[in-house]
């Protein structure tokens, strides 16, 4: 009965009364033994939500496609198959500094379709890279120069002209890195963002921001340069960065410290003073040795619309306006249960995890992940919020996801899981919704989930 | 003293933690630290304001005796105040605004003996002249050395710490002798075997990753970055140092000295930071650590 109630209570959220989410499909091996190099550390859908990227630890871009829906299961939406599979990034050593360089993928951007073939960026903590994706599906036959398998033939033997002609061939996908932006960062790359004009994008890493144009590859523009002449002063660090939607002379970049700072690119060549601070001021009651880890951005985004932005810190989501920098307009507590376990999360320092966030198509709904392979999703407009799992066990085709709680008080209610009993090394750190349907891709670990909306 | 045990275990804690992020694959990484040092300062001052009763308690001067008999926990009671002070200095934040960690430096010495700026109080300087220390972080006096005077003038005092012999030396208008009742040494003697030893300390350092692309002065208009900047700052700036940078702090704990420090969290915690003294030759970290790591370079 009441876990009834508590799906009455929790349904409805992103998109209305009556929606509730459905497993779709799980994409990655199911060993118990998670090698490294298969955890996911970024996803993202292309700006259609026809593909699906992911990149992992490993320095690999899986590409998943949506096929058509069947026609025999109209209700359902399609599938999202393999499309391409490619290495990304190999690891480097730096002779130099004596470095090794990883491949972890940091992040995916996905441009603008503008041909038949599919751009995207990918990092990793030093370089940048433009791969185009292309298909094949016809190949040229009847060359008169070479013979089938390709080897030269000889001219004088050649008695007659042909044309070549166009055969039809299985569907080869093709990734090809059209370029290498490298060597413009010293310290770790952290973000990558398209910008609106669809020319330039920009990088940041730990101190800097740097604006490339995407055909040029042996320059960049700083601007942004936030590392102090003295390193003893330094006290926070850029930890993540993204361009407005609309406006391409503006982006944002969080901190450590828990700011964001608004920048306009018109108002100077370095824009290392901000146009807009946003920053809520501390609570003091709330004070405790890890104060500044727990209040360091790990992400931020903009609304589709561009009118707010949402920021994710440790413990929470704040949804800001735009226009009001003293504080956030919208407040959402992800796992304030972990608040006193801090001690214990700092020494196994899942502290350090650096959560994602994201927007859904309407910007009325944002998803965030936790720990034990649990979700968050917050319906901005019902202020209702839903916990869900990504679990092999609820895995079942069509199968409706239900809502989890964790209890925090001493007694636990069934179906309830105590804070205790929470597996912190399940962390769901990367999430991506369909900017258009109700379709979200979580990242758990070295498998990818993906949910669908149960239309009723 | 709840807070003062947690306080102390956080410290142990954070500083084990900064010594695995210098083996970890893809190099320091400069937002976890950064972290790590706010823990490790709002350790630091809770434990502080917890033990302010009992510094002022503690006994002015020890004979020799009982200090080498105490020898190791004073030798990592000197060494964690240093290294705390060093975080304390350097992300005081609240505290202080700039880098001081209560060395006592001209101005015009700073940049100069900048790199060592952070790790004052435990690493040996590359440069040719002398290095430094303050000599509250490890003086005789009653002074406690909580309360580092923070201060810019030239001391004619100062405390060395060779790295390899690990004897803590005194260095007095240029010339060395050990704290009190070791025997003086002549500067001469010193000076040849300590030059040579700290070059092999200069490889043993993690720098700035930026110490091939120093980048001290902040420019006014937008940068343009080519991929041949490495090799020509390389060339222009290699004798430059970026001064006391996270990780310079890092290699002031190094990968050997860690474990004594991680080690001391079962000793009496009264005893360690009841003494603020230190009066003799002492040995700090009288296993291989340090060498280890020296040898690894």
């Amino acid at each position: 009965m009441q876990q009834k109630l508590l799906n009455e209570a929790m349904a409805g959220v992103a998109g209305g009364n009556d929606f509730q989410w459905c497993f779709s499909q799980v994409k990655g091996a199911i060993d118990e033994d998670v090698a490294e190099a298969d955890i996911i550390s970024t996803v993202e859908f292309n700006y259609s939500g026809d593909l699906l990227a992911t990149g992992d630890k490993g320095g690999r871009v899986v590409i998943f496609q949506h096929e058509q829906e069947s026609k025999n299961r109209p209700h359902l939406r399609g599938e999202y198959n393999v499309y391409s599979t490619f290495q990304s990034h190999e690891p480097e050593f730096d002779y130099l500094k004596s470095l090794e360089i990883e491949e972890k993928i940091n992040k995916i951007r996905w441009l603008p379709q503008q041909n038949a073939a599919h751009f995207l960026l990918s990092t990793n903590d030093k370089t940048i890279k433009l791969w185009k994706i292309s298909e094949r599906d016809k190949r040229a036959d009847g060359y008169n120069l070479k013979d089938e398998d390709g080897r030269l033939r000889d001219p004088f033997r050649i008695t007659s002209l042909r044309v070549p002609v166009l055969m039809p061939m299985d569907l080869m996908v093709e990734a090809s890195p059209r370029r290498i932006f490298a060597n413009a960062h010293t310290y770790h790359i952290n973000s990558i963002s398209v910008n609106s004009d669809h020319e330039t994008y920009l990088s940041a890493d730990d101190l800097r921001i740097n604006l490339w144009h995407l055909e040029i590859t042996d320059r960049s523009f700083n601007i942004v340069d936030i590392k102090p002449a003295n390193m003893e002063e330094l006290t926070e660090v850029i930890t993540a960065a993204e361009c407005h939607p609309h406006q391409c002379n503006v982006f944002v970049y969080s901190s450590s410290k828990g700011t964001i700072r608004l920048c306009d690119m018109r108002a100077a060549a370095l824009c290392d003073r901000h146009s807009k601070f946003f920053e809520e001021p501390e609570d003091p009651s709330s004070r405790s040795f890890f104060s500044e880890i727990i209040s360091s951005i790990s992400d931020v985004k903009f609304s589709h619309s561009g009118r707010y932005m949402m920021t994710r810190d440790y413990l929470s989501v704040k949804v800001w306006d735009l226009n009001m920098e003293n504080r956030p307009v919208e407040t959402y507590q992800v796992h304030e249960y972990l608040r006193s376990k801090l001690c214990s999360l700092y020494e196994n320092d899942c502290i350090f995890d650096k959560f994602e966030c994201c927007w859904n198509g309407s910007d009325s709904a944002i998803m965030t992940g936790s720990y034990n392979n649990f979700f968050r999703m917050f319906d901005r407009n019902t202020r209702r919020d839903i916990t869900l799992e990504a679990s092999r066990e609820s895995s079942k085709p069509r199968a409706t996801l239900k809502p989890r709680k964790v209890s925090t008080g001493g007694k636990r209610k069934k179906d309830e899981i105590s804070v205790d009993s929470l597996d912190f090394n399940k962390k769901i750190l990367h999430t991506a919704w369909h900017p258009k349907d109700n379709v979200i891709a979580v990242a758990a670990t070295n498998n990818l989930y993906i949910f669908q909306d149960k239309i009723n | 003293m709840e807070c003062a045990f947690d306080a102390q275990n956080l410290i142990s804690i954070s500083l084990r933690k900064i010594q695995s992020s210098r083996t970890q694959r893809g190099g320091i990484k400069l937002h976890k630290n950064l972290l790590v040092t706010y823990v490790l300062r709002n350790a630091r001052q809770c434990y502080m304001s917890k033990n302010a009763l009992q510094t002022q308690r503690t006994p002015p001067y020890e004979d020799a005796a009982t200090v080498r008999g105490r020898q190791e926990y004073l030798e990592l009671t000197g060494s964690f105040t240093e290294f705390a002070d060093d975080f304390d200095c350097n992300f005081a934040g609240v505290q202080s605004d700039t880098w001081h960690c209560g060395a006592h430096q001209s101005m015009a010495q700073h940049m100069e003996l900048g790199h060592q700026d952070a790790s004052a109080c435990a690493m040996v300087s590359p440069s040719d002249s002398d290095l430094m220390v303050s000599e509250a972080c490890w003086s005789c006096a009653d002074k406690s050395s909580w309360e580092l005077p923070i201060s810019n003038t030239q001391a004619n005092q100062k405390t060395v710490l060779d790295l390899d012999t690990h004897v803590v030396t005194t260095v007095t208008n240029g010339y060395f002798h050990s704290d009190c009742c070791a025997q003086p040494k002549q500067p001469q003697a010193a000076a040849p075997c300590y030059t040579r030893k700290r070059k092999m300390d200069t490889s043993y350092y993690i720098v700035d990753p930026e110490f091939y692309l120093p980048d001290f002065v902040p420019l006014s208009c937008k940068r343009m970055r080519s991929e041949d900047d490495d090799d020509d700052d390389l060339e222009s700036d290699s004798e430059q140092l970026d001064s006391a940078n996270i990780s310079n702090l890092i290699s002031v704990l190094g990968s050997g000295g860690l474990s004594e420090f991680v080690s001391w969290q079962q000793m009496d915690l009264e005893q360690i930071f009841g003494s603020q003294t230190i009066c003799s030759k002492h040995t700090l970290l009288a296993g291989s650590g340090w060498t280890r790591a020296i040898e690894a370079f």
